[in-house]
């Protein structure tokens, strides 16, 4: 439960950050603290292994790629994303607040129900390996067909456009 | 306050926070954060329903999340390629200078 308090309000303000700093570098490694904090919190929660995926390929590899297209590609400049923001922001607030109600509420009512068990679940990753390897195998399977995929595409749309060569000229 | 009370309430501001980055961005990657963000709030659902739900649901939570998370990976790695490829075109990340489809 104290960590629950303590890692909450953390993740909640590196959100913020992420989700309203005009620097986009700073929101970037906002997110990472972000998603670092959330990995931190499962393992809490006592689902380590799903912690240290998350630190693995959140933290590790989807912040870091974050970053790293920030680097390359050229961000707008931050007055003009503070001005632009300031026309976009209510429609967005407008939109995302009765969101945020709605699903407060819900939660919060329906969480009231449930009584938190005494004892924490155990999470045995012999236990994990073997649901999924024989369960869900196929779909461990369609992962890795989907992943293998992801890949090439994502090579095949980020490598530089190959320069036609030019005719030879008659003369 | 019940633990799946303060867990469940955390996830819906993050997903709130989530869509308001990504509809009031304009940057083509900061939109992307956002549906990180969002991504991650249902992730969190998963693991508190798992650790406080007191069903009889095994490894459910944790499954879900571990795919949730080879999804997202994935996600991510084809938008910023795409938003890559958008910017040798545009030389911009601006989402409103995306707005002609060339064959």
């Amino acid at each position: 439960m104290i960590p629950l308090l303590i890692l909450t309000p953390a993740i909640l303000l590196a959100a913020i950050g992420a989700a309203w700093k005009a620097r986009p570098v700073h929101a970037a490694l906002l997110l990472a603290l972000c998603l670092s904090l959330v990995g931190c919190l499962y393992v809490a929660m006592g689902a380590h292994f799903i912690g240290l995926v998350q630190f693995s390929v959140y933290v590790g590899a989807v912040a870091i790629l974050i970053v790293f297209s920030l680097l390359i590609t050229r961000p707008s400049d931050d007055d003009e994303e503070k001005v632009r923001r300031m026309k976009t922001g209510m429609p967005a607030l407008a939109c995302s607040l009765p969101l945020l109600v709605m699903l407060g509420f819900t939660m919060f009512k329906q969480s009231a129900l449930l009584e938190a068990p005494a004892d924490e679940p155990a999470m045995s990753l012999k236990v994990l390996g073997e649901i999924l390897f024989t369960d869900y195998a196929p779909a461990v399977l369609a992962m890795a067909v989907l992943l293998t995929a992801v890949m090439i595409g994502a090579a095949l749309f980020a490598r530089e456009p190959s320069k036609k060569p030019e005719p030879p000229s008659d003369s | 306050m019940n633990p799946i009370a303060i867990s469940l309430t955390a996830s819906a501001i993050l997903f709130a926070l989530g869509l308001f980055a990504v509809l009031s961005r304009r940057n083509a990657i900061l939109v992307l954060v956002g549906i990180e963000l969002m991504l991650n709030a249902a992730n969190l659902n998963f693991i508190a329903f798992w650790r406080w739900g007191g069903a009889d649901a095994a490894l459910s939570g944790p499954l879900f999340v571990l795919f949730s998370i080879a999804i997202a990976a994935a996600e991510a790695a084809v938008g910023l390629a795409i938003i890559l490829m958008a910017f040798r075109h545009t030389r911009s990340n601006d989402l409103n200078r995306l707005d002609s489809l060339h064959g």
